[in-house]
């Protein structure tokens, strides 16, 4: 499904990325662990298309596409979701207005019949409450005055809404108590376990990989993926450290 | 060009020029033409800081202009009492350059037939310029407070951080405060703002001192000096601090005695 | 007296095309603007000595007039020989379909979501039949129906007791009522433009809500169906008597064009005892072209006067047209607890020069005044929020909260705030505050990562930015007026 060779990326003509390869099957989760500005979230982005993060070498591939020709929006048409570790606020925009509008532009993207809006509240309604969300805040402006904790929860149900084939989840698990992580990883299980969907989650720690077995892991140090292995490497770096394995 | 600026300078000024539309134009006559502005131009990355004290005899009339000039890295902080004279006014005219800061902390404290007037002009013409402006006014009496304080940013100035916080308030019905917190912005990526208020001591903080046992006069003196009080903490100088905030707390004393009967010198029939 | 109602109501509610039009034929002054001309455009309309007098005096003031210019505008002197003063109406060309009509137009039309025989309708088309007559009444009865919905919305207004006229026909119907008020909020002497609107106004509303009654429909909805209401030198008054209520829209989404470039509109509103008055006004006029060629100058006088206690007047503008806007839709509250709001979006892109705002007087005790504007500049524009809150001595216990909002798109546009404070009486509360932004790198981002392309993220976060004043307007416009800020945002990004 995404197949990156030898990415190399810069920011503020920086080189972040050195080199990155991977490659992700439908059907599987990887997860991406390393230490603090390992190049982690800078992969999330590049994948987006975030303006200012310039490819300098490499390809990724998206379902047989060019990734890097794409403009974000097409990105997300084609079926990749990011999630933020940040989410954005957008003040007076409604949630439900923003998703709407959001999901029925990579509707009508892929030729589909844009979503009424019933049937847009029905399916905005089920995802809120599979995630155990509130609905008023689903009526509530995007993300402004949320807790870390909502806002993680909110892209969540973004992702349940828009049902994509790729998510690349970064830091999801960061500022969620232990009820809300369980939630979460009950929800990426639900809306994205599935033998043509596929995950990357971008995390520092363990926590969530209890609830989301990943088939892989990989340590991303330096701009590269320096080690991969399977479920048990991620207990490995739980237990020595990523100074341990990257020795 | 030179002869032409003497003659702008010279021509008396007329309610339609923007920054004289509240002064007493009267006043302004008697004392015309007034003195070129003081320049000062700040070398770049060095700090300089005035106090202005205003506080010319009560039937003078005091026009004080500055034209300051921040070049890259300079920063300037100007602290200004505007207590004195039939018509008071203090101009401040700052052009910023490349990462320079200015700071204002200004205090206008007026009674009886009082014109004072803080008029400000900020060009932020180079990027990432900041400025702060806080002016505070209490006027009691007929006496009229203005602060006329404009920023402008040039086209390309991007990062321009300017700030303008305004509050006034009327001791009587007979006062005047009016305010003029102006934009003119002409870069996108600027941090721009300012807020302006006019309003009364807060009732509840009155009633709060009063069940304390603090009386009604000292309970008002009171929350006024803690009204102004902020404007004038960041003069470095101790002493200078310590004369800035004796000659407010004078002229708020005297703007707090009781009036004299109708028909007096400060009070007269509205 | 009921079916003269109900003509009236027919003529007003018609277009120019079939309605005005055919009274005036072939008439227009000669170019140029003198005693003569002022003669002319009454005699045209028939009007009372007393019409014409006053339209003299203010003529004559005029002349001593100066043409103000204190706001942040650049434009040329203004030739008031060389133009118009009373033309008719220009007929627009018969069109047989749609496919006659000016793609950009259409796809204007399109995107604001304007149901097709509306859009006919708007655009003038006349289809014809089998014979070759004219059947665009019936198609639009049977379709759209709108002409039917009129006529049941005239029964409704006449059954309640509303006068709805346009101002030549009130001047002859109702002197007393006109006389009354005309001229009573903006004064002939007021400005320049409103003093030349007084000499030469062509046409415009009359609208009068007797004690007690609430109108019975927006007239919003009416002027809906009945888009073509806006002219040069328009005249509107509206009185609500105590008690009374009614929602005013003024103007369309759709793009309108006119010839003529100068417009000098006033507006009057006057509210009794417990009235209220929502006047909403959504500008579409031709803005020129992205070098600021041509396009509308509009020079308009709006002004509430809040006479009676408890009264409130609330004016909600979109502004998205014209190459010049000057108007400040203002409030002069006088009555004891009135209430004036003033909420406005102005957009401005290319070329266009916006310095608009408002003025909210406060004569009475415990009035109260709420300002919210958000300005867009895009382009090369410039966009200005100019301002007056004043209290008056006598008026105890005022409020005002003011929140000026700027965002600019790009770094060639300009975005300014004039606001003007001036407090006479010490307890008055006046809270006032003004943000610049600009949209976010991480806003485009993040809405693009969701699957907007770049006009529709744009216009998603701007509509975010303007929500407060959107959501004032009426409902059925509400959701135009949005589109209408995405459109004329277009090309400003990227």
């Amino acid at each position: 499904m995404l197949k990156i060779t030898d990415l190399h990326a810069e920011i503020d003509g920086k080189e972040i990325l050195k080199g990155l390869s991977l490659s992700v099957n439908a059907g599987e989760v990887h997860a991406i662990m390393g230490p603090n500005g390992a190049g982690k979230s800078t992969l999330g982005y590049v994948l987006g298309g975030r303006p200012g993060y310039e490819v300098t070498g490499g390809a990724v591939e998206f379902d047989g596409q060019d990734l890097l020709e794409m403009a974000p929006h097409e990105r997300a048409a084609a079926g990749l979701f990011l999630g933020f570790q940040y989410p954005v606020e957008i003040p007076g925009v409604s949630n439900v207005q923003f998703l709407r509008e959001a999901l029925n532009a990579q509707r009508r993207g892929r030729d589909e019949k844009p979503l009424s809006g019933a049937e847009f509240l029905k399916l905005a309604r089920g995802q809120a409450d599979a995630l155990s969300m509130d609905q008023e805040m689903l009526k509530r402006p995007v993300n402004v005055g949320f807790s870390g904790g909502e806002k993680k929860r909110n892209e969540m149900v973004q992702m349940g809404i828009i049902n994509p084939k790729l998510a690349i989840l970064d830091e999801t698990d960061s500022g969620l108590d232990i009820d809300a992580l369980r939630v979460v990883g009950d929800g990426i299980n639900r809306i994205m376990r599935a033998p043509d969907k596929a995950v990357i989650l971008i995390t520092h720690y363990q926590r969530l990989l209890d609830y989301v077995k990943p088939d892989f892991v990989h340590v991303l140090a330096g701009g590269r993926i320096i080690r991969s292995g399977g479920a048990a490497l991620a207990l490995e770096l739980e237990s020595e450290g990523y100074a341990g394995v990257m020795a | 060009m030179t002869e032409l600026f003497v003659a702008e300078v010279m021509k008396l000024p007329t309610r339609r020029d923007e920054s004289w539309r509240y002064s007493d134009l009267e006043a302004v006559a008697s004392v015309w033409p007034v003195p070129a502005a003081e320049i000062i131009d700040v070398p770049a990355g060095t700090h300089v800081s005035r106090v202005i004290v205003q506080d010319v005899a009560t039937d003078a009339v005091a026009i004080r202009d500055y034209r300051v000039i921040l070049r890259a890295g300079a920063t300037a902080t100007f602290h200004v009492l505007n207590v004195g004279g039939t018509l008071g006014r203090v101009t401040i005219d700052v052009t910023c350059h490349e990462g320079a800061h200015f700071e204002l902390g200004g205090a206008i404290l007026g009674g009886d037939e009082q014109t004072l007037e803080i008029v400000t002009v900020l060009n932020h013409i180079e990027p990432n310029a900041t400025s702060n402006q806080v002016v505070r006014s209490v006027l009691a009496g007929r006496a009229t407070g203005s602060y006329l304080g404009k920023v402008a940013v040039a086209r390309h100035a991007q990062k321009t951080d300017a700030s303008q916080s305004v509050k006034a308030m009327l001791l009587s019905r007979t006062a005047t405060a009016n305010a003029k917190p102006e934009l003119e912005i002409f870069a996108d990526d600027v941090k721009c703002a300012h807020g302006a208020t006019v309003g009364e001591l807060d009732a509840n903080a009155l009633f709060y001192l009063a069940s304390r046992g603090i009386a009604p006069a000292e309970a008002k003196a009171m929350l006024l000096r803690a009204f102004i009080g902020s404007v004038f903490e960041g003069i470095e100088d101790e002493a200078e601090r310590a004369a800035v905030e004796a000659a407010a707390q004078a002229a708020l004393e005297r703007m707090l005695a009781p009036l004299p009967p109708a028909g007096g010198a400060g009070g007269g029939p509205v | 007296m009921a079916t003269k109602n109900a003509e009236a109501y027919e003529a007003v509610s018609k277009t120019y095309e079939w309605g005005f039009h055919s009274d005036i034929e072939q008439d227009f002054a000669p170019k140029g603007l003198s005693e003569d001309t002022v003669r002319f455009i009454s005699a045209k309309k028939g009007e009372p000595a007393w019409m014409l007098d006053w339209r003299l005096k203010a003529f004559r003031l005029w002349l001593t007039m100066e043409a103000p210019d204190w706001a942040k505008l650049q434009m040329d002197p203004i030739d008031y020989q060389d133009a118009y003063y009373y033309a008719e109406p220009k007929a627009k060309p018969k069109l047989g379909s749609l496919d006659e009509v000016d793609p950009e137009i259409l796809r204007v039309y399109e995107k604001l979501g304007i149901p097709i025989e509306e859009q006919k309708m708007l655009a003038g088309v006349e289809e014809l039949d089998a014979e070759g007559n004219p059947k665009r009444r019936v198609a639009v009865d049977a379709v759209f129906d709108s002409v039917s919905v009129a006529t049941t919305f005239r029964k409704e207004l006449e059954a309640a007791g509303v006068i709805f006229r346009s101002i030549s026909e009130a001047i002859k119907e109702y002197p007393d009522l006109v006389r009354k008020w005309l001229g009573k909020v903006v004064p002939q002497h007021d400005n320049y433009f409103a003093t030349l609107n007084c000499a030469v106004f062509s046409d415009g509303t009359f609208v009068y809500i007797p004690e007690g009654v609430r109108c019975p429909m927006e007239l919003s909805t009416y002027f809906r169906i009945n888009a073509e209401n806006t002219g040069q030198f328009e005249r509107t008054l509206i009185v609500a008597d105590k008690g009374a209520y009614v929602s005013y829209l003024e103007g369309c989404t759709a793009p309108m064009r006119d010839e003529n470039q100068l417009h000098a509109a006033v507006v009057e509103l006057v509210a009794l005892d417990d009235a209220e008055i929502k006047y909403s006004t959504v500008q579409n006029w031709y803005p020129g072209d992205e070098n600021g060629k041509g396009g509308i100058y509009n020079f308009v006088t709006k002004r509430a006067l809040c006479q009676g206690k408890n009264s409130k007047v609330s004016w909600t503008q979109v502004e998205t047209g014209s190459a010049i806007t000057w108007k400040y839709p203002s409030c002069v509250l006088a009555g004891e607890n009135s209430v004036g709001e003033f909420y406005s979006v102005a957009v401005t892109n290319n070329r266009q020069q916006a310095d608009t705002g408002t003025k909210m007087i406060h004569l009475g005790k415990g009035s109260r005044s709420t300002i919210v504007s958000k300005g867009i500049s895009a382009g090369r524009s410039d966009n200005t929020y100019r301002g007056l809150v004043r209290v008056a001595p006598t008026a105890e216990g005022v409020r005002n909260f003011t929140q000026c909002d700027s965002l600019l798109l790009g770094d060639q546009c300009g975005a300014h705030t004039v606001p003007y404070i001036e407090v006479r009486n010490p307890s008055a509360q006046i809270e006032h505050e003004a943000t610049t932004s600009k949209i976010s790198d991480d806003q485009m981002f993040y809405a693009m990562q969701r699957g907007l392309d770049q006009e529709a993220a744009v216009a998603l976060i701007v509509n975010g930015f303007a929500k407060e004043v959107l959501q004032q307007l009426p409902m059925e416009f509400a959701v135009e007026a949005q589109k209408l800020l995405g459109i004329s945002l277009e090309g400003s990004v990227g």
